[in-house]
């Protein structure tokens, strides 16, 4: 069974992220990019599976500028077999929107016969949630999001959900997309030898175009702007002035 | 930036684990000078050790700058554990380029830390001046007997196997020393006990001694009475691993200080806007750059086989001076609390002090400069 992982160039989460002066989006020229953390934890997953013998193969795919090679470099360092990168826009600044990227990927699963998709749950720039769900409807196959722990077995696969009242187990038949959470596992770092050989893996380089998926979005970003400054607190001198203040707030 | 895709993700990696793993022990390792066996386990399976073997003797084969980044981002976390990968990566490139198929056959268990390695140069009367060693080695048979002894040795109290000078040939000088692999669990050898150390207290050192340990016919690394030249060959490597060293030892101060001067409130206000702490944080950042800038145009100039000589020596003797002077400023943005056993630049202050010290003295090292200066001119 061939796994295809998509994989996401994010703005590194330890970067404090500016709003652009004209308030089209993050800043993102000049700026420390990384793999979205839970696509990380999705490509661990699909390299378990296929060190466990439940997988034959792990693609990872990118979509975006071309500058998302080194993602996927990331990706074959960790133990991908290969690597699809579609290029899709020039300008760092432009977001592939989720239904796009979709369609392009449901293109890329059915060209590759995969048996199981994992994606990251979302991505942590934009947080949008969309894309495994749209993939999934588009491909007319099972979804499973949001997972905390995948069993494969034969063709159907057990997948423990983190819903908002606690653990839902669910199972779905293959060919199905499974989302990655936050507890799914820990991805392993990419050793010095595994850096070095993944240069050496084959990275196809493809356009949206080859899939016939026009990107252009379908949103209009009316303005972006930075959180409101946290208010300096006060400092109470007691625990009756604590309560006095508190009471006074109308919170107690 | 001139660093290739490749060394950004090693150097990334490097990053997050020490970040993660690293950095979060080394109050508990340098508290109770514990040899972290564990963390040493995690770096061996990621490749930390030996990043310059190549690809046919079973490492990643990197160059000297990739080695220098490593070194800067392990030390970010704690020096002690910092040192190792560059004890391991200097006994790893001797074996490569002098060890015979049967004694490159130890590589792999040297790297993933089965059998922890020493190097044994200095003596009681030969430091920086190696050639008063008087530690021999004489011939018997097909083999030799080794007498002598070493003190300040990295991983003694711990080691498996010795790189041993020794003395050869009493006549031929600096041609009268040779280098050999001795198992350090053999009748003769003998430890002494663990130093208590300012700094880097989880780098575990001592002394050894040996009295008529016999060594057997394929103990000799290289040629005879090419010892000494075999380790001024990679004395190069091995400053631009300690210059490494201390720059990311002052990387972690100025990362300490500008997170407690955006925090440590006085008069009303956060220490970092007075101009005062600016100043310590700006001269912190510049001498930082600047040392790691150094280190890499030597790492650089090493990996183009280039003369490095006086390179190294600049990086390694400016990087350890700065250290010194830029942890001793994270401790002053700090104030009391910086004095204070726990808080991290007390220990990165004493962590600092040895880069001046090991892998050539840092006045030794402004003599090699000078050194060069008179042979080869001012622009060379």
């Amino acid at each position: 069974m061939k796994i295809l992982v998509p994989v996401k160039r994010v703005i590194d989460y330890n970067v404090k992220a500016r709003v652009r002066s004209d308030g089209s989006g993050v800043d993102l020229a000049n700026v420390k990019m990384s793999m979205n953390p839970f696509d990380e934890i999705a490509v661990e997953e699909a390299i378990r599976l296929k060190e466990s013998g439940k997988a034959s193969e792990v693609i990872a795919v990118s979509i975006g500028v071309k500058q998302a090679a080194e993602t996927l470099r990331t990706a074959l360092a960790m133990g991908a077999d290969r690597a699809i990168l579609v290029v899709a826009a020039d300008d760092v600044h432009q977001d592939i929107e989720p239904l796009a990227v979709a369609r392009i990927l449901a293109k890329v699963a059915q060209e590759e016969g995969a048996g199981l998709i994992i994606a990251g749950k979302q991505p942590i720039d934009n947080d949008m949630n969309a894309t495994g769900q749209m993939l999934a409807a588009l491909l007319g196959w099972a979804q499973a999001t949001f997972a905390s722990k995948l069993e494969v077995d034969g063709g159907k696969a057990r997948v423990t959900r983190e819903v908002d009242g606690g653990l839902q187990t669910i199972e779905v038949s293959l060919p199905a997309v499974v989302t990655a959470d936050l507890r799914l596992n820990e991805p392993r770092y990419a050793s010095l030898p595994n850096i070095m050989k993944a240069k050496k893996k084959p990275l196809d380089e493809k356009t949206a175009g080859d899939y016939g998926v026009d990107v252009s979005p379908r949103l209009e970003v009316l303005k972006t702007r930075e959180p409101e400054g946290r208010k300096a607190g006060i400092r109470v001198g007691s625990v009756d002035e604590l309560v006095g203040k508190l009471k006074e707030a109308g919170v107690i | 930036m001139y660093l290739n895709d490749t060394q950004l993700q090693v150097r990334d990696m490097a990053r997050a684990f020490a970040d993660e793993v690293i950095r979060p022990a080394a109050e508990a390792l340098d508290r109770d000078e514990r040899f972290p066996a564990e963390i040493y386990d995690e770096m061996a399976k990621l490749g930390l050790f030996g990043i310059g073997v190549p690809e046919s003797m079973g490492g990643p084969g990197f160059d000297t700058l990739t080695y220098a980044v490593v070194m800067e981002e392990l030390s970010r976390g704690y020096a002690s554990v910092a040192d190792q990968c560059g004890l391991l990566e200097l006994i790893s490139t001797l074996l490569v380029r002098h060890g015979t198929e049967a004694q490159r056959k130890l590589l792999p268990g040297i790297l993933a830390m089965q059998q922890k390695v020493a190097y044994c140069i200095t003596e009681p009367e030969a430091g920086t001046d190696v050639s008063g060693i008087r530690t021999t080695a004489v011939r018997d048979g097909d083999g030799w007997v080794l007498n002598g002894g070493k003190i300040w040795i990295h991983n003694a109290p711990v080691a498996d196997l010795g790189f041993v000078l020794a003395r050869t040939d009493k006549e031929a000088g600096n041609r009268g020393m040779s280098i050999f692999i001795v198992d350090l669990h053999a009748a003769g050898v003998e430890r002494g006990p663990k130093e208590h150390k300012m700094g880097q207290r989880a780098s575990q050192v001592g002394a050894l001694t040996f009295t008529d340990v016999r060594l057997g016919a394929d103990a000799m690394l290289g040629e005879p009475g090419r010892g000494f030249h075999m380790m001024m060959s990679v004395l190069d490597k091995g400053r631009v691993g300690i210059a490494a060293l201390a720059v990311g030892i002052g990387q972690a101060g100025l990362e300490a200080a500008l997170e407690y001067a955006g925090t440590r409130m006085q008069f009303g206000k956060q220490i970092a806007e007075f101009q005062g702490v600016q100043w310590l944080l700006a001269d912190m950042a510049k001498d930082i750059e600047a040392a790691r800038l150094l280190v890499h145009s030597a790492a650089s100039k090493i990996d183009n086989g280039q003369d490095a000589t006086k390179a190294c020596s600049i990086a390694k003797c400016f990087a350890g001076d700065m250290a010194v002077a830029r942890t001793a400023d994270a401790v002053q943005v700090f104030g009391g609390s910086g004095y204070i056993r726990g808080f991290e630049v007390e220990r990165l202050y004493r962590d600092a002090k040895i880069t001046q010290i090991y892998e050539g003295t840092n006045q030794i090292q402004r003599m090699i400069i000078a050194r060069e200066l008179l042979k080869k001119g001012a622009q060379a």
